[in-house]
């Protein structure tokens, strides 16, 4: 069996990129995504993401014999709706989406999947969260005999409840980061989520829902000077977004505590950081349907829309570089510029901890090509705010 | 109504802080007839006057209330006297009957027994068996989202912000005694400027539990009244709507709950705080329960329970014990103190619990493994040891609400869900969305000063059971959603 780190190292460029130094950094690795146009979940999903896992050279050489983790998003609270629509049809992954993956992946030869989510403030199993919503978990826990949902968000089973993964290249705003020992536990990590603008980081595609990664009994609102909180108690608001605390001193401190305490600073370090640590191997996302104007419902500002298109890749960096360019931005774009106009682009930072190119021009696109299946989210989306929501400006 | 006015109101309010000659002038107007007028055309039926509280000023309060008493008859309002502190309780009833009043509310009356007697009490310890027609109960809170402060919502442990509600005391009261409960609650002071919305949550708030609230208005809006002003008129009509909605509905408050958790204990003392609180907790989980008091639990059926939670400290009665196993056996589940026992074999959870788990027969035991300190934990842990599996209700967009009310009628053909979103307008938020398991024929929507309108539903798309797609949001105060099977 190959390890993460095998993996990686086998996977292409990125393995060696990561043990370098910043300064003698190589360009950034690459590798293709795959674009499909598809409109509705169910049946046409699965095909159209089974003709992509073959146009990517098949799942079974990233999973067969493998732990595969599935990162999905179930972001915000267990209740929030875009008015009565369904979370899965507008903010979060689509349960049947998750099922078909889950399906695909199995049937390439997974060893054993793990469905993982670090469900908001929320003290028990990510089954009861989803319960809770509304989501039906057997349509992802009967889509493999292997399948086990993780609340990433709370101590591990076992006597390693954390792990710690160094970023490499030293990280942008930590040096390490304490993590659910479940993501320890795996060869393949997939991060699967909806098309969406953010609020704070400007664009939310695989790389941004990564931040859940993070356990808030660590890095969340309220947790112990000491140690980790038993249970969550608040969102990430107070060390991701605004930086006014460290986490426990059982974990790494912030490399600069003087750095900005701004969120448009800082969840695109944060986030960058820890697909640095953890690296994706698959990133898939959905655009089926989706909402513009942030990442969560808001009131005037978001607006339900069927952009029909879904996409795969194996680096994280180049397909959200191609997601962007399929919501009508510019991949190359940096703070100022749409998408990013109160914060870093979270593309560029990753680039310079080697993760993957965002350059276009450096990416093969294989299926749909991008110029057929672009949804300008700023064309069709509602009134922008004048400053994003949450997070304190300044330094 | 509570109608504070005259002297010994004013004596009263003088030892207080916030007194001002305007606060004095305004108790004054409200001790003339004239001042009634705005209540005409009001579902007001009944006013609570001040009437004793062993001050030098009582006979004069008692002297100077006729013009007003009459003028209240003659609107056929009734008028209770409300006597408090140190008073003669003989020679304030002896004063009432003389004046003509409908009773006299006595706090914890022990007297010789008299039809004009109303005895109140605090929450801790009313009086339960009292045989008069109404129970009236202090010491309650003002509803809404707690303000810290600087009059931001104060957040509670799990970050959701911490809600007072009387709810669960009311249905504690509506399942020891019959008669009406009367929550006695006036509005905060201290600079908290109240919206005709506060006031209309104040009224949800009892009655979506089966409660009646006693109408206190703040000083500023009876000063408003009393001088007739537009704004103060505006304010009280919409009280004015939001009693006769619910008096038009009365029969709602005979439904009882649906809820799937019976918590048995016997309220009193520390378990009254700790049971009640769990009951509090609960409900703004969403966690529909039934309340059953220990002394009638053994007459009290089980049916339709999936779970039973007893934590207080001392052991249950043999006979009382055995019917709870029996429940546990036929596969319901009982929370409870380490003191239980040792019955069944231990069950492996996902989630870190304060209970230990055991499997017995049908069903299961969750016995605390040490003394049970956090009501919070315990409807949290009770949640999720029945699982959000058999939720009975969700609501999507519902603001900072909680403490849905689901009630059915006896025979289970009529059934309402009642909702009050206490952030006050603040929540904003999107369109609401109800999802109920329980299948219904019919459903209409009811809010405030509307008729009934139907309302759109289909079976949930990504879960059994139906949504109701409601065009109401967060900001919304209140909605009902009336079912027929």
């Amino acid at each position: 069996m190959v390890n993460r780190r095998e993996f990686i190292a086998g996977a292409g460029a990125a393995g060696l990129q990561l043990l370098q130094p910043a300064r003698m950094r190589a360009a950034a690795p690459t590798a293709p995504v795959a674009i499909a146009r598809c409109k509705t979940y169910g049946a046409e999903f699965l095909a159209a993401a089974e003709k992509m896992f073959d146009q990517l050279g098949g799942m079974g050489r990233l999973v067969k014999g493998k732990t595969v983790t599935i990162k999905i998003n179930l972001t915000g609270t267990e209740t929030t709706r875009l008015d009565h629509l369904p979370a899965g049809r507008t903010i979060w992954s689509h349960p049947r989406t998750v099922g078909a993956v889950i399906h695909l992946l199995d049937k390439a030869g997974a060893r054993r999947i793990q469905v993982v989510e670090g469900a908001w403030v929320w003290p028990a199993s990510l089954e009861e969260f989803m319960l809770k919503a509304g989501w039906d978990p057997d349509l992802v826990l009967n889509a493999s005999p292997h399948v086990e949902l993780v609340n990433t968000n709370l101590p591990y089973k076992g006597s390693k409840p954390y792990t710690r993964f160094p970023v490499p290249n030293g990280g942008h705003l930590f040096p390490a980061y304490d993590l659910s020992t479940a993501y320890a536990e795996s060869d393949v990590l997939v991060s699967m989520n909806k098309i969406k603008e953010h609020g704070t980081a400007g664009i939310t595609l695989s790389i941004k829902n990564c931040f859940g990664i993070s356990p808030t009994t660590i890095y969340g609102n309220k947790v112990p000077v000491d140690e980790p909180a038993p249970v969550p108690r608040g969102g990430r608001q107070e060390i991701g977004h605004n930086g006014s605390r460290q986490p426990p001193k059982s974990s790494p401190a912030e490399k600069d505590p003087k750095s900005p305490r701004q969120a448009g600073y800082r969840i695109p370090r944060f986030i960058t950081d820890l697909v640095a640590a953890v690296p994706v191997h698959l990133a898939i996302l959905d655009g089926i349907e989706t909402i513009t104007g942030a990442e969560l419902p808001r009131q005037g500002m978001t607006k339900f829309v069927s952009p029909g298109v879904v996409m795969a890749g194996t680096n994280c960096v180049t397909t959200d570089a191609a997601a962007m360019a399929v919501m009508g931005f510019d991949p190359m774009a940096d703070r100022g510029t749409a998408p990013f106009e109160t914060c870093d682009s979270t593309l560029r930072l990753a680039e310079e901890l080697g993760v993957g190119t965002r350059d276009l021009r450096q990416v093969e696109v294989i299926g749909v090509p991008i110029k057929e299946v672009v949804f300008n989210f700023r064309e069709h989306g509602g009134p922008r705010p004048s400053r994003p929501p949450g997070g304190r400006r300044g330094v | 109504m509570r109608w504070p006015s005259g002297p010994l109101e004013i004596a009263r309010r003088q030892k207080n802080e916030g007194f001002t000659p305007e606060v004095g002038k305004t108790l004054e107007r409200w001790h003339e007839p004239a001042t009634l007028d705005f209540l005409t055309d009001t579902p007001t039926s009944c006013l609570v006057v001040s009437w004793a509280a062993g001050l030098p000023e009582d006979s004069q309060q008692q002297k100077t209330m006729a013009p007003l008493v009459d003028a209240a008859r003659k609107r056929k309002l009734e008028l209770v006297g409300w006597v408090e502190g140190s008073a003669d309780h003989n020679a304030a009833i002896a004063a009432a009957k003389s004046a003509g009043l409908s009773a006299v509310a006595i706090r914890n009356y022990k007297g010789k027994p008299d039809p004009m007697v109303v005895p109140w009490g605090e929450r801790a310890s009313p009086p339960w068996d009292s045989p008069a027609p109404v129970l009236p109960i202090t010491g309650n809170v003002w509803p809404g989202v707690q303000a810290g402060a600087n009059l931001n919502p104060d957040a509670g442990p799990t970050a959701l912000p911490w809600l007072d509600s009387n709810g669960w005391y009311i249905q504690l009261a509506r399942a020891r005694v019959r008669a009406p409960v009367w929550i006695v609650a006036d509005p905060p002071g201290k600079g908290r400027v109240l919206r005709a919305q506060d006031y209309s949550m104040a009224v949800c708030d009892s009655e979506v539990a089966g409660g009646r609230w006693v109408v206190s208005l703040d000083d500023g809006l009876r000063a408003g009244l009393a001088e007739g002003s537009a704004p103060a008129r505006e304010t009280w009509q919409t009280i004015a709507n939001t009693l006769s909605f619910f008096q038009k509905h009365r029969k709602w408050s005979s439904f009882r709950s649906v809820g799937l958790v019976g918590v048995i204990s016997d309220f009193a003392g520390e378990d009254y705080d700790f049971s009640g609180e769990i009951l509090n907790l609960m409900a703004r989980r969403d966690l529909l329960y039934r309340v059953i008091w220990k002394s009638q639990a053994m007459a009290a059926p089980f049916t339709g329970l999936n779970a039973l939670v007893y934590a207080d400290a001392a052991p249950l009665a043999p006979v009382l014990r055995q019917k709870i196993m029996g429940f546990v056996e036929q596969g319901g589940l009982l929370v409870t103190g380490p003191k239980w026992g040792s019955e069944g074999k231990p069950v492996t959870l996902g989630f870190n619990t304060q209970f230990e788990v055991r499997a017995y027969g049908k069903g299961r035991l969750a016995v605390a493994k040490e003394a049970l300190s956090d009501p919070w934990q315990v409807s949290v842990d009770t949640q999720f040891l029945l699982s959000h599996r058999n939720d009975l209700l969700k609501i999507y967009n519902s603001g900072s609400s909680g403490c849905t009310s689901f009630t059915a009628s006896p025979d289970g053909k009529n059934a309402v869900l009642q909702g009050v979103s206490y952030s006050s307008g603040r929540g904003g938020g999107g369109l609401r969305t109800v999802w109920i398991r329980p299948k219904y024929r019919s459903a209409r929507l009811w809010l405030i000063g509307a008729d009934a309108a139907p309302v759109e539903s289909e079976a949930s798309e990504e879960y059994f059971g139906t949504e109701y797609y409601l065009p109401v949001t967060a900001a919304q105060p209140y909605f009902a959603l009336e079912f027929e099977a």
